[in-house]
């Protein structure tokens, strides 16, 4: 097991010993693996299985595989790309066909409406070592006193930029995505909530950038569409991974540092900041698929996934990193790995912890728009990308 | 041809022509006949109902930027059967009439490994070859040029758009060339026409069913083709088959997609039928 | 006069070369990738490493999708050709009315933009409730490959010595026998290597499958998945496996179609 994670830990660049040993291991190592077949056997043999829906990423090994070792469990992971996604592929499968569903927190509600999810039991989860009371009663989390879902991590979305294009300053407002210099080398992460909700910010509506009326949405389309000529492309996850590692785009909007930190780890000069006009945050959370037959697994994968080993795992993701949201899951990763702690600002008094940013008013929770459709905003996007 | 023609039921002939009857009504006409009856369908939280309506046609036909779409893949298709066929040209009619038949055996054997390669993999591929930092602009440095910006960029497209098609051209134009009669070409050399005129007069001419039909399975491919816009061309406006993707994705909005696909199936059919016209067309 | 038709020559074979560097440098380059130890290769390239054959060989995920596809691709084999072999012997055999309309539905399938195939399909098996099942894929590829495997088995079919089949019947044999005795082992060769061709498009297609297979991923469809997520050359070693895996596949059938070429030579 000890093997497996640090593997795991290692893979962006393979360490010199780590080579050496597999020069000299290696084909011993091949056969023995070959005649045993671990993985193998893992994948092919009965295990109790268990569906998974989430954004990219939470199913991989990094994630999982301790807890799959332990419980003789595994996960099959779906992924999806933003929540109108992740609705579709519900409503598209037979019920029970999701055991355990990672949606945006903004989604919840839906899912609730909708009648996807399973009530759980708050006295399964410790709400009281979460960091920040908002959190425990997350918006759309508990209905007439119920609990619906568990938040298990986060994370702010701002401005995302190149090092040697844009200057720290410069990266303090969305204007710097106007610069004349980065024409072409904007580029969009392929969702319209977190786009569409920085150019809300930039236009000023601050705590209201989801509840738009008329004109300020009308402001919030002519504020976007300004923005096309400077856009050089829209991407999925990898694109958007790619093109700010080789340099193609030189800033990026609708992401943070769940992008721009896997990159920084990865030694490419980019950061991302939560500007002037101010920051979103997203929220993941673990539901219960209705009509689970492996509930009581799901709710143990989700106590662990809040614990503070599944914590430190959640802040290192290797697909990206997400703030820890419990006391006890921030001293765990700063004994850890306290370097990715300072990094990400998760000790006291850094003047970037997320929960400081978060009471000085700086950071609005991510939404859905609350006066027009996600259909409208679906279509606007659209029209937006063809423009 | 030595069938019985008294016999009106014939158990034996009927084994072997139902299989391929039934399973296509039911797997491919099916599914096509149900995607148009889709059109008309609705979609309310995310789940479609069946009606009768024309509200997506009226919606995806309406927006302008349908058309745009639209024109902008006939283009890129378009284009890329152009230089799929200018460019595989040469080399077909190098492979044809220059070399043993023996190497020309070798040279399509591997023109069809390509097709056995993942094409992601290949695209992949391009996208860190093609990019500022990639070996391309590399060795332009080297001489002092650039950087060029290839990915994200119409070019960026084309080429994936012949990493797509460029062997198959090649393979279906060799395979039309080398079937030509060499005799007709000593006759026309015989008779002082140039080499050039002989490939415009002569040997275009009679290849020419065999290069349409490769032309139209470019464009075909071309235009149903989502991965080279969008991973090589950013995405930057979306094609139509972007477009059905996307669609898909937002909200399972289906009925709209598949608007988009009947609209590109009438398109390809009309394209498809028009050169088979041309490619069949007798010479007066 | 010699002078520029040497010139040309050479130019044109020049001309060659380039295309094929063209054809071959991302299959290459794409293998290299797999060795290189860069998350995002640049130049110059990064250190040799196993790293991502490990990270692969250590991913149940893969490992999954490998077990789904070899699934996938041995039962749309067997169908595709099966289907296949009827048609085209059908083909070869009778000539009925609407019979070119027949043709066209057998062969049809590959003219249609794969995106375009795997929307109505999904849509189809949503109606039909067979959504993301493994034999969902099954019957996609099917639709898809069984062209092939006419169109292979048909060109077989046509070096047979068509008085061979009623010498049989006038010797007494009954067609069903006629068929097991003569025709088969005629076409075996072509059963093969339709087989080989079938399985391996059905291994490699992903777009379909992407649509269809819901959580039975095969590999196609992870590799997209890591391409549009955590992008990595993992790609690239799956990428490799995956077109060894073909080339095998195709070689054998190559190799079939080459034997029987040569012991059908004399005649």
């Amino acid at each position: 097991m000890k093997m497996t994670t640090k593997i795991v830990q290692n893979r962006g660049l393979p360490t010199p010993s780590r080579r050496e040993v597999l020069k000299y291991g290696g084909t011993a190592a091949g056969i023995a693996a070959g005649l045993s077949m671990p993985f193998v056997s893992r994948a092919w043999a009965q295990a109790v299985e268990i569906n998974m829906l989430a954004w990219y990423g939470h199913g991989e090994p990094d994630m999982v595989s301790e807890f799959e070792a332990e419980n003789n469990v595994k996960f099959k992971p779906k992924y999806y790309a933003g929540g109108d996604n992740m609705l579709g592929l519900i409503a598209q499968s037979p019920p029970g066909t999701y055991d355990i569903i990672l949606s945006d927190a903004e989604f919840v509600q839906q899912l609730n409406d909708a009648g996807y999810i399973e009530e759980m039991s708050p006295a399964d989860y410790n709400f009281d070592d979460m960091i920040y009371d908002d959190f425990k009663q997350f918006p759309g989390h508990w209905k007439d006193g119920k609990l619906h879902s568990v938040m298990v991590r986060f994370g702010h979305l701002g401005v995302s930029y190149n090092k040697n294009a844009v200057t720290a300053e410069e990266a303090m407002s969305y204007k710097c995505f106007w610069k004349p210099e980065l024409k072409g080398k904007v580029g969009h992460f392929d969702w319209h909530l977190p786009s569409l909700g920085m150019m809300s910010l930039y236009n000023g509506n601050g705590a209201n950038l989801w509840n738009l009326d008329d004109g300020a949405w009308g402001k919030v389309k002519e504020t976007t569409m300004s923005l096309r000529p400077q856009v050089g492309g829209f991407f999925d996850y990898g694109g958007t991974f790619n093109s700010l590692k080789n340099g193609e785009m030189q800033a990026m909007c609708g992401i943070g540092d769940w992008i721009t930190g896997v990159l920084e780890k990865d030694g490419a000069p980019v950061a991302s900041v939560v500007p002037k006009e101010g920051g979103i945050q997203w929220t993941e959370s673990y539901s219960i698929g209705k009509g689970s037959d492996k509930a009581d697994m799901v709710k143990k994968f989700i106590q662990y996934m809040l614990s503070p080993r599944g914590q430190v795992r959640s802040a290192q993701m290797a697909a990206y990193p997400g703030f820890c949201i419990t006391h006890a899951g921030v001293k765990a990763l700063q004994e850890a790995n306290m370097k990715e702690a300072e990094r990400t600002g998760q000790i006291d008094g850094a003047p970037n912890n997320p929960i400081t940013l978060v009471k000085e008013g700086r950071i609005h929770y991510r939404n859905i728009p609350q006066q027009q459709s996600l259909e409208d905003w679906n279509d606007f996007w659209s029209e937006y990308k063809n423009a | 041809m030595t069938i019985d023609p008294k016999r009106r039921f014939d158990p034996y002939a009927l084994t072997w022509r139902m299989p391929i009857i039934v399973w296509q009504v039911l797997f491919f006409i099916g599914p096509l006949v149900f995607m148009i009856a889709m059109t008309f369908f609705l979609v309310k939280n995310y789940r479609m109902h069946e009606a009768f309506e024309m509200k997506n046609w009226i919606k995806m036909l309406g927006r302008g930027f349908f058309w745009d779409s639209y024109f902008l893949t006939l283009g890129l298709a378009t284009l890329s059967t152009l230089c799929a066929t200018i460019i595989a040209f040469p080399a077909a009619y190098a492979l044809s009439f220059k070399v043993s038949a023996n190497i020309r055996r070798w040279a399509i054997f591997f023109l069809i490994i390509p097709f056995f390669t993942s094409y992601l993999v290949r695209t992949f591929s391009w996208y860190v070859i093609l990019a500022e930092s990639g070996p391309i602009n590399a060795m332009l440095a080297y001489i002092g040029l650039g950087p060029y910006t290839m990915l994200n960029t119409k070019f960026g497209t084309m080429v994936g758009y012949m990493t797509l098609t460029l062997p198959l051209v090649v393979i279906l134009q060799t395979v039309s060339l080398a079937s030509i009669d060499r005799s007709l070409i000593e006759a026309a050399h015989n008779l002082g026409c140039g080499r050039v005129r002989t490939v415009f007069t002569v040997i275009v001419p009679l290849a020419k069913t065999g290069l349409i039909i490769a032309a139209v399975f470019c464009f075909i491919l071309s235009f149903g083709d989502f991965v080279a816009p969008y991973y090589l061309g950013g995405s930057k406006p979306p094609t139509l088959p972007i477009m059905i993707i996307d669609t898909t994705k937002s909200g399972q909005q289906w009925p709209r997609a598949a608007v988009v696909a009947v609209m590109m199936m009438v398109t390809l059919f009309t394209v498809a039928f028009a050169a088979i016209m041309v490619a069949y067309r007798k010479k007066t | 006069m010699m002078d520029s038709e040497r010139a040309i020559k050479w130019f044109l074979r020049g001309y060659v070369v380039c295309l094929f560097v063209f054809v071959f440098l991302p299959i290459i380059a794409s293998m290299v990738f797999s060795f290189n130890s860069q998350r995002f290769p640049t130049v110059p390239l990064g250190t040799f490493t196993w790293h991502w054959y490990e990270t692969i060989w250590q991913d149940p995920d893969v490992w999954d999708a490998i077990k789904t596809s070899i699934i996938v691709s041995s039962c749309t084999s067997v169908l595709a050709t099966f289907i296949g072999f009827c048609t085209a012997y059908t083909d070869y055999r009778y000539s009925f009315r609407f019979k070119g309309a027949f043709l066209a539905l057998a062969l049809l399938p590959p003219t249609i933009p794969l995106i375009i195939m795997a929307l109505a399909m999904l849509a189809w098996f949503a109606r039909i409730g067979a959504s993301g099942e493994i034999w969902s894929v099954i019957i996609a590829h099917t639709v898809l490959t069984a062209p092939f495997a006419m169109a292979v088995i048909r060109l077989r079919l046509n070096q047979i010595d068509p008085n061979l089949e009623s010498a049989a019947w006038n010797l007494g044999a009954s067609e069903w026998t006629a068929m097991r005795e003569i025709i088969l082992p005629f076409a075996k060769p072509a059963i093969v290597s339709a087989l080989c061709l079938t399985a391996a498009v059905s291994f490699d297609e992903f777009a379909v499958a992407w649509f269809v297979s819901g959580l039975n991923k095969t590999v196609p469809v992870i590799i997209l998945e890591i391409v549009t997520g955590n992008i990595d050359p993992q790609v690239n070693a799956i990428g490799t496996f995956v077109f060894i895996t073909s080339m095998t596949l195709v070689i054998i059938a190559q190799i079939l179609i080459m034997t029987r070429e040569k012991k059908d030579a004399p005649a």
